[in-house]
């Protein structure tokens, strides 16, 4: 849900920075729809975890997560100063 | 499956979960899911600086001067970037310390988020006083 906010306020840059800022727009909303999609099994693989007292941690979501936010920062980061603002 | 070094038990865990998290028993599935659930909230603060990056560059122009507003927005989003990255490594440094019941690393992004925080905050307040009404 956040991912999707994000995405919503990075579409106010469109007007003023072009199609580039489409593609901060387009990874925020793949980000949330793997995110949502993958929801379910994660939950039952929590669940199954709890019941068998053992759990291994998803690193791999993690880092996914961690590396589109990351993403997503330094291409804000870019926007602000090296893409010239449109009239 | 490997076997687990400590316990000798089969470890449920894939091979690449094996390889960073190494040695030490498996914790209480309750505290993984707490670190997680410590990761994500990290992870929203992130977007929230992200997007209020955004919005001070979007949304201000009104307000600030370009080169004002190009700071704050910058800030803003360098801030998400640490928190971003660094919210992994604090994930990853709590389950190592939760797997070799060693105590807890300190959260080293919860200064740099207040640091960060306050300055944005000092630079919006010396722009209120200093600018003519």
């Amino acid at each position: 849900m956040a991912m999707v906010v994000a995405a919503a306020v990075f579409l106010r840059w469109l007007p003023h920075h072009g199609w580039f800022v489409g593609t901060l727009v387009g990874g925020a909303i793949i980000a949330a729809l793997a995110i949502y999609l993958t929801q379910k099994r994660r939950f039952h693989k929590a669940v199954r975890g709890i019941n068998q007292d053992t759990m291994p941690p998803n690193i791999r979501s993690m880092a996914a997560v961690a590396a589109s936010v990351v993403i997503l920062a330094v291409l804000g980061i870019y926007t602000v100063l090296f893409l010239p603002v449109q009239p | 499956m490997t076997e687990d070094s400590n316990t000798g038990e089969p470890d449920a865990r894939n091979r690449f979960t094996s390889r960073i998290l190494r040695g030490g028993t498996e914790p209480d599935p309750r505290f993984t899911l707490a670190n997680e659930r410590t990761f994500l909230a990290w992870i929203r603060t992130s977007l929230a600086l992200l997007a209020g990056g955004v919005a001070v560059e979007a949304f201000m122009a009104a307000l600030l001067g370009p080169e004002l507003r190009k700071t704050i927005a910058v800030l803003l989003l360098v801030l998400a970037l640490v928190i971003g990255g660094g919210s992994f490594f604090r994930w990853l440094n709590v389950e190592r310390a939760m797997r070799s019941k060693t105590p807890l690393p300190l959260p080293l992004m919860a200064p740099v988020l207040a640091i960060g925080g306050a300055l944005v905050a000092a630079i919006m307040v010396v722009f209120v006083i200093a600018r003519p009404a």
